[in-house]
């Protein structure tokens, strides 16, 4: 594409995530540019309140103020959609006796937690309990969602190997939820217990979320074990988040510790405290620290860990996705079953579709 | 007419124009966008500075497609909103990226898909779903010598409660060109084009003056919902508030992002106007009525 430069500047947001007080010393155009990778890797609501606590930018001219305002409106509209699909839900469950528990954004947004705020999503997730999902599934049908038509092999993917239904999609609203009943799929070598999760399952404002020590290791599951790379620096933000919101509470950091090994997801919280503290700093408490440190994998692992993480949080869009598919096939390595990701990726690959999926 | 030197750097670091209220930063290495702007945009404020409420490109495929069959691609603030287009329609993608831009990323104002008209210090708000003939409307009563505020967009500041100016080429499909070339004979047209859905269309230089009264808002006077029916009479009628609430509402681009904010907007504005359905064939007639309408 010739001379014309048309990338996100996630360079630039990097360098505002890992030091927000860089937002002090950008240019009006900066500072533009910064929105838009925001916006981009979904975190405008984030970017929002950094610039609120800091009263930035100062003196800004117009067509900032204006970007600002659009922004801000942007990042509201976005955590109101939320917040009425949570309201959907909410009105199909009731009565039922059901129990459903909001993950992931939508838990946040339901706690009323720091990620929470201005917060975009792609999809909604819930969890069940497995031996309700059938229920489940047809009482969202009779509310609107429903599972599109999709081929034979992904069916049989989603319903034999996966911890979650197709994604549905409401007729009316097209909004996406999925129902999951786990964590990790089912084929998953960790096999966190769902009902340990649903038992220490907490009621915050009506809605149903994981307790705090869950919540954290369910996104360090899903970011250094699950498939969702593209929001990388997004869920690493929300850990960071997370870690100083509950550690406020000095009985946060031993529960942590406790849970994670009564759910046996040693490797991911280690992963998610250490690029965390590398990444933003997050203070850890000496005790819980060392405990966590002796999680470590072997060195070797480490170390190709920490230089993919880095590239794919860091990166330019030019070299991002060669990092990016490195953590891709680590995370279905420990997703799958050796033969079953063989089997998997050939069939993928022959079917075509998108680049890493 | 003003300095188009700068559009010299289109290629490399883009040129800003402004347009209403926007600083609209754009780069593009197809000639087209070029010669679009060369015959529609003279008038407007050109410079090499680079700031933007809109950072727009509008670049051709590398690569064997190029010769093939040369396609335009749209990026806006780092994002692609559009699957490309064939290239001899890179000068409407500009306005089409305009429309997008102003839809979902200019939150200051409630943007209701709109034409906007004025005279005398008081605005008239066209509005329609496409087809209904707004946009013939609002172009014959341009040429007839009303300010154009906007063919597309009523922007209300909800501060404020006026609407501000956003005059760009208007655009005219089908029949309507002949229209317009026939009531219009000195103006600019760019050269007909064939759309995605199979319409012809051109964009008329919008007139000097109300270009030149982009920065002076306007005072919403009267709200219209126009339909173009063959034959039929001029009929202006009243209709309740509520119901031009809620078409207004609908008509909104933005209403979703800006919640209450977006309501009130458009509940003032129509509280302190008074709201028609119209339903005419005869131009010249209509814009005789709208006229007195107007000043009753």
């Amino acid at each position: 594409m010739s001379r014309i430069d048309v990338a996100l500047d996630y360079p630039m947001l990097a360098r505002v995530l890992r030091d927000p007080s860089e937002l002090s010393r950008l240019s009006a155009e900066e500072f533009s540019r910064t929105i838009d990778a925001a916006d981009a890797a979904r975190l405008l609501g984030w970017l929002l309140e950094r610039c609120r606590e800091r009263n930035l930018p100062l003196n800004p001219p117009r067509w900032l103020a204006d970007r600002l305002v659009t922004a801000d409106a942007r990042a509201r509209g976005y955590e109101r959609a939320l917040r009425w699909e949570i309201n959907r839900l909410q009105r199909a469950f009731l009565g039922t006796g059901l129990t459903w528990i909001l993950m992931k954004g939508a838990g946040y947004v339901a706690a009323n937690l720091p990620p929470g705020n201005g917060r975009r999503v792609a999809d909604i997730d819930i969890m069940v309990a497995e031996r309700d999902l059938s229920r489940v599934e047809q009482l969202l049908n009779e509310h609107g969602w429903e599972i599109p038509e999709m081929h034979p092999y992904d069916t049989r993917y989603y319903r034999e190997w996966m911890h979650e239904l197709p994604a549905m999609v409401h007729r009316d609203r097209r909004s996406v939820l999925d129902v999951h009943h786990g964590i990790l799929p089912k084929t998953s070598r960790l096999k966190p217990s769902p009902e340990r999760l649903l038992a220490h399952s907490i009621v915050v404002n009506g809605l149903r979320v994981f307790c705090p020590a869950h919540m954290i290791l369910q996104g360090a599951a899903h970011l250094f074990h699950d498939g969702d790379v593209a929001g990388a620096i997004r869920d690493l933000v929300d850990l960071d988040q997370l870690f100083r919101e509950f550690g406020r509470d000095e009985r946060f950091w031993p529960e942590l510790v406790a849970e994670t090994e009564a759910l046996d997801l040693r490797r991911p919280a280690y992963y998610a405290v250490r690029y965390a503290r590398l990444e933003f700093g997050t203070p850890v408490p000496a005790e819980p620290l060392r405990a966590i440190e002796r999680w470590a994998p072997p060195s070797v692992v480490r170390y190709s860990m920490d230089s993919m993480v880095r590239r794919s949080i860091a990166a330019s869009r030019r070299t991002a996705p060669v990092a990016a598919f490195g953590l891709w096939v680590r995370m279905h390595w420990g997703k799958m079953p050796a033969l079953h990701l063989v089997r998997h990726l050939t069939r993928k690959s022959l079917m075509g579709g998108g680049r890493y999926h | 007419m003003r300095s188009l030197e700068p559009l010299s750097q289109l290629d490399t670091a883009g040129v800003q124009l402004s347009i209403g209220p926007f600083r609209v930063r754009l780069r593009s290495d197809i000639v087209g966008v070029r010669t679009y702007l060369e015959t529609v945009y003279t008038d407007f404020p050109i410079t090499s500075e680079t700031a933007a409420h809109f950072d727009i490109a509008i670049v051709s495929t590398a690569g064997w497609r190029q010769w093939m069959r040369p396609q335009a691609n749209l990026v806006v603030n780092g994002v692609r909103p559009f699957l490309p287009l064939p290239e001899d329609l890179s000068g409407a993608l500009f306005e089409w990226s305009l429309n997008w831009c102003v839809g979902d990323h200019a939150h200051r104002w409630v943007a209701i898909h709109a034409a906007v008209v004025e005279r005398d210090g008081q605005a008239v708000v066209l509005s329609g779903v496409s087809g209904a003939g707004k946009s013939t409307l609002c172009a014959a009563l341009v040429v007839a010598g009303w300010r154009l505020l906007s063919d597309e967009f009523a922007l209300v500041d909800p501060q404020s409660g006026l609407l501000s100016p956003l005059p760009r080429p208007v655009s005219l499909k089908n029949q309507s060109i002949s229209i317009l070339k026939q009531r219009n004979p000195s103006g600019v047209f760019t050269p007909e084009r064939i759309d995605i859905e199979g319409a012809t269309f051109v964009h008329m230089k919008p007139p000097l003056a109300s270009v030149r009264q982009a920065g002076e808002p306007a005072r919403p006077g009267m709200i219209v919902f126009p339909r173009w029916t063959r034959d039929a009479a001029t009929r202006l009628e009243p209709i309740p508030k509520a119901y031009a609430l809620m078409r207004l509402a609908h008509q909104s681009f933005n209403y979703n992002y800006l919640g209450v904010r977006g309501y009130e907007a458009i509940a003032g504005m129509v509280g302190r106007t008074d709201c028609y359905t119209l339903e005419y064939s005869d131009l010249d007639d209509v814009i005789g009525r709208l006229a007195s309408a107007r000043t009753r």
